[in-house]
Parts: structure tokens; sequence; C-alpha cells
């Protein structure tokens, strides 16, 4: 799906390059406004993060980057673990994706849910039941077979971040093969190609981009990681733990925002690659939407191979959740399988609660924000501007783009003062417990900042399938441009501003690496105190925790599916599923 | 840069004392409680029930909101070094005092001597009155008895038994840097040996058999307790609670060398928005009644309030040998010395 985005946005610009009038007022506010918001909720930090990294300590980091042999090591320890997870994970991805699309089988349906479970989760959630399931004195490992693996280190880190994210692969190749043209198939057959031969030559040359993109998204996913390095990386430290030890540890914000800074370059390049370079090397909109649909796999061998590999993943990600489910109501599970609700207790009085109540709160009200700010980029982007569509777009993705613990320092740097020039404060201190709200603002900003990208993708790719003809019917009837969109535009693009709001909310639940820099005794997020909870070795409370916030994610997701029901919206396309392959 | 954070806590230390003598009677205007209110938040350095159930009960005892946030040591003093202009916190309770001291070099706590503080032995005070003891703990090791056997090895009972390879990847202890308790262990080994360079050369043949080095200072504990680690170094007290909480294969051992330990403090910080209700925590924290709260959630330190409870599952300070425990050095040491271990041994690839 994100493939054939550019395609379609340059004819949709080209379009646009056709109309002369000159931007109407309100569209100059709105942009002046955008601009203003995302200088303000992503530009700011990270020219902050870059002055300090430029700092004495920051450049003693930068000068030993390439000299010490501890830090090149962390350098390469975190390359390594970005191509492994990087290539299991899309492989993975493209094994559930290529089983869903051309193999018959029932429960297909449930497998599409099971490979979307990994988002709705917070990020512990897999690495402390892998842990109790394969670690030394794993219920698998040594209780079952007898074994006593080391995990904590780059195993178990391949293993728990490619399970992680490889959702975000599945859903990308998913839609690719999806738009795969059939015919293509059809006539390589017709010449006496085997089905082999086919997917040999035909099909997989089609998916090398896709593959190319999905490699790199989760390769950016796993280097910006946080959570599951402090909690099984062992002695493999990577530059996201590494810069976290320097903040909380040693103080040392200096050293902590170089490493961090090392840590934005690759996912930057890697950002631009993906969405500039990668996306135009498109082969599939050559033919256009597909007809027909694609051929099924039926030979028995295949089948059998295919399945089984993907009946053995699925069977791992159903018993890792039904680890997180039942660690929660049993003493201590593997060493005392006592039902027992002391952790349910624990987690639902005093800070728990709290946590709870608040995480729910601040996302909820960010959600909103991240969907109208992510919709109004992409509507200045797709209808309104004639120039700097690409800057614009560009500046609004970049909150996805920035890796979560570099983002997270840069708030802290930036907000935990009253912000203004020279004695005119022009904001109050927004994040950090002596900040007005108890920080919670920034905390929103924060969410804001993450998830509006999901919104803006969203609206981009559906206004582009909007004729200009019917604003343009509008327009010439007198409306203005605000009218324009709130009536017409609006709810034409309902069902993509669904999926962003629910993504934006499933995200903002979840996120940590950016949130740890942040959190205040006013503020307690769930999944900050998952990690607590997780690395005092409490995994019960941690289960209990994850639970919960699973069930509150898909709570407010059925919610909101519900509210903002529309019957134009295919089955199973609302949600998550439409808006996931932004990641 | 690393000498800056000094310098400014010596000028700062040095303003204190000069401002030391204008606070005290301040202090004194705060004599009637009835008149507390508001909400202080604390930073916890304990477990997190143990926070929760003194946080609960002074709420109860004075109607004063107490809010807190559990934190390792290192933690506490970054996030109270990042707010020095506007504290997040008005008082630090438990912990090791070291931490306290490296927070007092930094100009980070405001001396407060409380009208209880008289009741605790002197040993247990700041004789600045920077922050006064409220409990005692002894580091030990917390084994896990069916690894142990699996591996064959006999329960660790003097620090060098660390270094048997057949332990390699089977020890477990926190960061430095992060964890107060683990740095009690690094200054133990410093004392123990003689030097830094000699301690660090400990930590350094230890390194080989440590699987992690954690956040928190109570988490090899746990590790241990679910086998993923033969060994975890932890205050005695903190395996003692895992044992009763179902992670039945654990057992407590000293160092026959002698061990480390901790005084958990309480403090005042600097700058604190809510100064007598501050005060009065400390006063009531320091109360045998405060201190008995411990045993009560699992937390089985030794208290520093002689009339506080006694109980069998603490240990009994008298049978286990220590080290010359210097507070005032470990304090002055602390971050040149994190800084060496974490460029030194943490990072560095095991052999």
């Amino acid at each position: 799906m994100t493939t054939d985005i550019p395609t379609m946005r340059r004819s949709g610009w080209s379009l646009l390059r056709r109309r002369e009038t000159p931007l109407d007022l309100p569209t100059r506010i709105a942009v002046a406004l955008v601009v203003l918001v995302l200088g303000l909720l992503i530009v700011l930090p990270l020219i902050n993060i870059l002055s300090s990294a430029a700092s004495a300590d920051g450049l003693k980091v930068f000068a030993s980057m390439f000299t010490s042999g501890v830090n090149l090591q962390i350098v390469q320890n975190t390359v390594v673990l970005g191509v492994l997870v990087g290539v299991i994970g899309t492989a993975i991805g493209f094994l559930f994706a290529y089983v869903q699309v051309r193999l018959d089988f029932r429960g297909k349906k449930l497998l599409h849910l099971l490979a979307l479970l990994p988002i709705v989760s917070p990020p512990f959630a897999v690495a402390t039941a892998v842990i109790t399931l394969f670690g030394r004195s794993g219920i698998v490992s040594h209780e079952l077979l007898g074994l006593s693996p080391t995990l904590y280190g780059l195993p178990g880190l391949t293993i728990v971040l490619s399970l992680s994210f490889f959702p975000a692969a599945y859903m990308n190749m998913l839609g690719l093969l999806r738009s795969l043209d059939p015919s293509l198939d059809e006539a390589a057959a017709s010449i006496g190609a085997s089905k082999w031969r086919i997917f040999r030559t035909v099909t997989l040359p089609m998916l090398v981009p896709g593959f190319a993109s999905s490699f790199l998204l989760l390769f950016v996913e796993a280097i910006a990681d946080l959570a599951n390095p402090l909690v099984i990386g062992g002695d493999f430290t990577v530059l996201s733990s590494r810069a976290y030890i320097a903040i909380t540890g040693e103080y040392n914000v200096g050293a902590g925002a170089a490493y961090s800074i090392v840590l934005l370059l690759p996912a930057l390049a890697v950002f631009l690659v993906q969405r500039y370079w990668a996306g135009r090397k498109n082969v599939v909109s050559v033919t256009g939407k597909p007809a027909g649909r694609p051929d099924t796999v039926t030979f028995l061998p295949a089948r059998i191979l295919l399945l089984t590999g993907v009946g053995l993943i699925a069977l791992l990600i159903v018993t890792i959740y039904a680890t997180v489910v039942l660690g929660g109501f049993v003493k201590i599970l593997g060493i005392n399988n006592a039902f027992d609700l002391s952790h349910y207790r624990y987690v639902l009085s005093g800070i728990g609660s709290d946590a709870m109540i608040t995480t729910t709160t601040l996302a909820l009200i960010a959600t909103p924000i991240a969907g109208v700010l992510g919709l109004v980029v992409a509507w200045l982007i797709v209808r309104k501007l004639r120039s700097g569509q690409g800057a614009l777009d560009f500046l609004g993705m970049l909150g996805l783009a920035v890796p979560g613990t570099v983002l997270g320092i840069g708030y802290a740097l930036t907000f935990n003062s009253p912000l203004g020039f020279g004695n005119v404060a022009l904001l109050p201190a927004l994040a950090g417990g002596g900040a007005v709200f108890g920080g919670a603002v920034a905390i929103v900003m924060v969410y804001v900042i993450r998830s509006s990208p999901s919104g803006q993708r969203a609206g981009v790719a559906s206004l582009q399938q909007i004729d200009m003809a019917i604003d343009e019917a509008s327009a010439s009837l007198g409306a203005s441009g605000m009218t324009t969109f709130r009536k017409v535009t609006l709810p034409l693009i309902r069902p993509a501003l669904l999926a962003g709001l629910t993504y934006a909310f499933a995200r903002s639940m979840t996120t940590l690496s950016p949130i740890i820099f942040i959190t205040t005794p006013q503020t307690k997020i769930m999944t900050s105190q998952i990690l607590s909870e997780v690395d005092a070795g409490r995994f019960g409370n941690a289960f209990a925790y994850c639970t919960i916030l699973i069930v509150i994610v898909m709570s407010v997701i059925g919610l909101l599916n519900l509210f903002v029901r529309d019957s134009s919206v295919p089955r199973g396309a609302a949600g998550l599923s439409s808006s996931t392959t932004l990641e | 840069m690393k000498r800056i954070p000094a310098l400014v806590g010596a000028t700062a230390m040095s303003l204190l004392l000069l401002t030391g003598c204008a606070v005290t009677p301040t202090a004194d205007d705060s004599e009637q409680p009835d008149e507390l209110g508001g909400s202080i938040t604390i930073a916890c350095g304990a477990m997190e029930d143990w926070c929760q159930a003194m946080t609960s009960a002074f709420t109860a005892e004075t109607g004063v909101k107490a809010d807190f946030v559990r934190l390792s040591s290192g933690e506490t003093v970054a996030r109270l070094d990042a707010a020095r202009d506007a504290p997040e916190f008005d008082v630090w309770h438990g912990g090791p005092v070291d931490g306290f001291g490296a927070a007092r070099d930094a100009g980070l706590l405001e001396a407060y001597e409380s009208p209880n503080a008289a009741a605790i032995p002197e040993k247990y005070r700041d004789p600045d009155h920077y922050w006064t003891g409220v409990y005692v703990g002894a580091l030990g090791f917390c084994s896990n008895q069916r690894v142990l056997d699996e591996l064959g090895v006999d329960v660790p009972t003097s620090w060098d038994d660390l270094l048997d390879p057949r332990l390699k990847g089977q020890v477990s202890t926190a960061h430095p840097s992060t964890s107060g308790t683990a740095f009690t262990t690094l200054w133990t080994q410093v004392t123990r040996l003689g030097g830094e360079d000699e301690g660090l050369e400990f930590m350094k043949k230890m390194h080989n058999n440590v699987l992690q080095y954690s956040k928190s200072g109570t988490a090899p504990g746990q590790i241990a307790g679910r086998g993923e680690v033969a060994v975890g170094i932890v205050f005695s007290h903190d395996c003692v609670k895992y044992q009763e909480e179902g992670l039945s294969d654990l057992v407590v051992s000293f160092p026959k060398e002698g061990t480390g330990y901790e005084i958990g403090g309480v403090a005042l910080v600097k700058g604190s928005k809510n100064k007598p209700a501050a005060q009065a925590y400390i006063d009531w924290a320091l109360t045998a009644e405060a201190q008995s709260i411990g045993p009560t959630v699992g937390s089985y330190q030794v208290l520093t309030n002689p009339d506080a409870v006694r109980d069998e599952r603490m240990v009994s300070l008298d049978e286990v040998k220590f080290v010359d425990y210097d507070f005032v050095a470990a304090a002055a040491a602390k971050p040149e010395l994190t800084a060496r271990f974490d460029a030194e041994i943490a990072a560095q690839p095991k052999e």
C-alpha cells in the first residue's frame, strides 16, 4: 500500500499545478498554524538535542564514537540488531501475507487478527513472556525440554523485536500482494511456466520494493527500541540503552544527546530512502488496478510447508499472549502456579489505577488532536499547496521518523523550563514535575506528534482518491475553502480519519521510549509503570498491567469503530488494518 | 566536563553553608502540625509496596497527601539535578545514603535536624543533618539452590566464589550508575581490597560471570529467584522478601571476607515547595511507629529507631562480618567511580 502512494501523489500534484487561483486567507492561516504547531512539537526539540549534542560532553562522545572500542561495539551491536530484525521480521511478515493472499484455508480471519495483536500490546508483553517460556528456567525450555538457553542479549532481542514489529511488514506486504495483477501470472502460465518459476521470476521481482521498504521500516523500529534492550539486553548494549544510562544514571545529557543523534541519522536516512526513493521504484502501479482474483497455491507440499511455517509462528504468538494473560492470574508463573488475584489487586489499587486513568485520558485527549492535525496537513498537501508540499509532508512525518528515544530527550531538554526569547517567557514549563498540569501537556504533545503522521498518511491516501472536481463544484457554488473542507471533503475521508485515529490511540497507549524521559510524579504512565515492574522482576504485576492495557486499547478501538461507523467502510478495513503500513 | 557538576556542587555547598543558619529559624515556624496541608511528593528508593504503605500511613496520620515515585538512587540524583530550580520532589526516603551524600555534594539536599532524630543512634545520622538513617541492610548473596545444584556449585560464602568459571553468565547485579545497591557492592570491593583500582579489578573479573546489569538494585534477587541466574547480589532483606513471596529456591549467604551495608536514609530536598509538610514527613519517618510499618509489608531491614519492632527474619548485624564502610568517602567517590565502571567494565566484551 505504501508503495503505490507516490504515483498517485504525483498525478494529484500535477493536477494541482493547473489551478492558478491564489491561496485564500483561511488556507494561509492554516498553513501558518500547522507550521507553527509542527515547529513547536518536533523542530524545536530536535534543534535543542542537536545543540546539546554539540556541547563539550556530547562532542567527547562523538569523538570517541569511532576511536573507543566500547562505542564502536555499541554502534556495531545496534546495526547488527537492526539488520537481523529487519530480515527476520520481513520474512515473517511476508510469510503471513503470502499465506493470507494466496492460500485458501479456514481461520484466515483469525490469522489476520493474530498478526495484528502485537500492535495493540505494550512493548514488554512479548519480552517478559518469552523469558518466562524460553528462559534458562523457562516453562518450555527448562521444564519441558530440559534446556537452559541464554536469551539475554542478541538472541532474545532478535526474537522479541521480530515478533513485536513484524506486523508492520505484514501489512506492507499484504497490501502489495493484493495489488499484484494476476493477469501477469496468467500470462506467464500460458507460455508454460511452472508455478514455482512464476513465483520466482514474476512475483518475487515485483515484491522487491516491498521487501526493501519493510526491511527499512523494521530496521529503524529495531534500532530505536528502548524497552526491550533494557529488559533483556543482557550485556548487549545498543545506542538507545546507552543513551538512557547516560541520561538517567550519569545525568550526562550532552552524552545522551550525542548517542541519540547517532541513532537519529540512520533513522532519518532510512526514512528518506523509504519514502522518496524506494517508493518511486514501483512496478505495481504500471498495470493499474488488479483484475480478477490471484491464483491460489494448490500444490500440496507447498501448502503444507507454508501452513506449517505460519502455524508454528502463530502458535508461538498465541502461547506468548496466553502467557501474558495467564501470568497475571497466578502467583509466579512457572514457579508457583496457584491461582491468585494479588497482581490485579496490586495493579488496580493505588498507583496502578492512577496510571490507567491518566494514560487513557491523555491518549484520548491526544488522539483527536493528532487526527485533526494529520488530516489538515494531508489536506494542505494534496488540495491546497502549489509548492512546498514535499517539505510540509516531510515535516509532518518527522514525528514518526525520529526515534522515540531522541524525541523524549529532546522534549525533556526543551520543555522542562519555560520557553521564551531573552527574558520574555512565551510558554511555561510543559514537562517535568514542576510544570503546569504536572507535566501532562508534554506527554500529550509527544502522543500527538507520534500519532499525527498516521492520520496524515491515511488522509493523503484517501484525499488523492477523491476527484478534485467535487471540490471545484463546491467552490463554484460559492463555498469557501473551509466550508468545502467541512461539508464535502471531511465526510468523504471519514474512514481514513477513523483508521488514523484508532492507530493513533493504540500507538499512544503502548509507546514508551519517548515517554520515559518526561513522566513525572503526578502523571504516571502505564508503560513506564510496567517497565519498573519488569525491571524489579515482578512479572505477575507486569502481566496484569499488560492485559489491562490490551483490553483498554481494544475497547476504545471498538467504541471508536461503533461511533464513527460508516457503511462505506469495508468490513475489516476500518481500524488498524488500513493504516498499519504507515509505521 | 565531569568536573563541572562537582564545581557547581562545591559552589552550591558553600552557599548552602552560608544560608544554613538562616534557614533553621524558619523551620521552627512550622511547629503546629494541625496547620499542615497541601501535598508532598516522595522520591522513594525502597520496595514499591514499602513506599506505598509509608505514604498512605503518613496521609492517614496527618491528612497531607503524599505521592511517591519509586526511583533507584542514580535516577533520583539525576532527576533532582535536572529539576534543580523547580524540584519535583519534597522528600527522598529510602535507598543507600551514598546516593544521599552524592546529592548533598551536588547541593540538592537541605540540612534538617528533626526533633525526632535524637532517638536514632549517632552512627546512623549525618553529622551535618543532611540525612538521617531509617533502616540498615546488609549486602549478601541471594542464590537459587536448584540452579546451584544443577551447576554443581556450593552456596557462595566468599566474594571469590563468584569468580568460579562454572558461574559464567550466572551472576546478576545491578548497574552502579543507576542502583545504590550496586554501588554498595562496588564500594565494598574498594574498601575490602584497599583501593579503587583493586576494587574495579575485582569487578572486571566478575564481569565475565555477570549476565546483565539491571537498572534497579533489587532485580537480581528476582532474576535469581526465577532461576535465570544462580546468584544475585542484593541486600539480604530483599532476598528474604522474595523468599516469602514464593521464590522458595532462594537462599541467603554472606561473604566471609566481610560485606558492605547500607543505611537507608530520609532527607529534605532543597527548594521543597511544601517544607512544613516535608519536615513533618521526616519527623514521622523517624518514629518507631512509622519504621515498624516495614516488616508488615515484607521489608525486613534492621530499623534504626531502637523502639521499633524486631523480627526474627531481620538479619542479625552481630553475626555478619562487615567491611569498614565509609559513607562520606563513598559519596565523594561515587560520580567518578561509576563513570570508570561504565567505561572500563560494563560495556566491555567478556572473555
